[in-house]
């Protein structure tokens, strides 16, 4: 399904959000953020729960529009340890033991919003193009049965292998882990690969 | 739950397994787990349901809400299993996203059309945990009077 030569013209176009994404969480939160290396997996269906779990996890999911076929989603996945502590660094709170609130929502929401459009215009500008995330969902739920239910939309229901990127972002500071995943149906990838192809040229 | 020694086995999206050990599909959303259980015999299967149609594919017919049942049935019938004892638990069919576009109600297109097809190979419906905006995994115990543990992101576990 993806070429080397795709594979690491992915992950250096993924390379380049992500590391944009840090730097806004960087900045939100004042403190380094550690970035590893993306990962591009080309998976099969049955396989999606070897990479994705049914650990419950606050999910910050958009779909992206703009220039290029729709069926592309981008989800901000922050396992439910590194919630209350996100969100107490982002609002200057330290109890650690305390049920999610409204504010916690609207922080991860905000989260969300400024590290997935910094990941997309990085992106896209690489691209010569105008990529934009649609306002956000977000649940705090299984991320396999969100993953699952993202596949069984009308743009991915016909495929039986799906290419998950995924990179994570970590703040030793305040001990927080979480994940940035692409998931492109095939048309928008088709799109994505051709348009770095004329870049290489 | 289950003794420390017992494999558990994974059935993923699309797929499906038929036996006696335990068996479990984690994370499903809009997808339904279908367990169909041979009250005599204590085996049965686990179908991981992504679809409702399978609109004549025969790739994957674990995959489709059409296919799976027959898939099930047929494969249990081999097995020596009698029709009449056959029963089925669903679970799963959940509506996770309110606000993107595409196929929105997938999970309740799912919910009617496992009934619809169980309904057409006159099999009971034994129990069912399905729709709301939870993902659930589940966990079928084929030897354990055909137990069925469903778990929620919450924590909650509940036996059907």
């Amino acid at each position: 399904m993806l070429t080397t030569q795709q594979s690491d013209a992915l992950r250096e176009l993924g390379n380049i959000g992500a590391a944009h994404a840090a730097t806004t969480l960087s900045t939100m939160l004042s403190t380094n953020i550690g970035m590893e290396v993306p990962e591009i997996n080309v998976v099969d269906i049955a396989k999606v729960h070897e990479y994705v779990s049914d650990e419950p996890a606050a999910l910050v999911i958009f779909q992206i529009q703009g220039e290029v076929s729709g069926g592309g989603y981008v989800l901000l996945h922050i396992p439910k340890t590194s919630v209350v502590r996100l969100t107490n660094a982002m609002l200057g709170m330290t109890e650690l033991d305390r049920d999610l609130t409204e504010m916690d929502h609207s922080a991860l929401l905000e989260i969300g919003n400024i590290m997935v459009s910094a990941f997309l215009d990085a992106s896209a500008t690489l691209l010569s193009i105008i990529m934009l995330p649609s306002p956000p969902s977000l649940i705090i739920d299984m991320p396999h049965a969100a993953f699952q239910s993202i596949l069984a939309a009308q743009d991915f229901s016909d495929i039986n292998q799906v290419v998950i990127f995924r990179t994570e972002l970590h703040s030793d500071q305040y001990k927080i882990t979480s994940n940035l995943f692409l998931l492109p149906n095939q048309p928008m990838l088709n799109e994505i690969l051709a348009m770095l192809e004329n870049l290489m040229k | 739950m289950q003794s420390p020694n017992q494999e558990v086995v994974m059935v993923g999206i699309g797929d499906y397994h038929i036996g006696r050990s335990p068996m479990s599909s984690i994370g499903l959303g809009s997808c339904i787990g279908l367990v169909v259980y041979d009250m005599e015999r204590d085996t049965g299967g686990l179908a991981h349901i992504m679809l409702p149609d399978s609109q004549g594919r025969t790739d994957r017919p674990a995959k489709y809400a059409d296919t799976a049942v027959e898939l099930l049935v047929r494969e249990l019938n081999k097995q020596g299993s009698k029709k009449e004892a056959l029963g089925a638990k669903i679970v799963g069919g959940s509506s996770m996203f309110q606000s993107f576009s595409g196929n929105l109600n997938i999970g309740d297109r799912n919910i009617e059309a496992v009934r619809f097809h169980l309904k057409k190979w006159n099999l009971r419906i034994l129990a069912e945990d399905v729709g709301g905006v939870q993902g659930r995994t589940i966990t079928f115990y084929p030897a354990e009077k055909g137990k069925v543990s469903v778990k929620t992101a919450d924590g909650t576990i509940r036996l059907i």
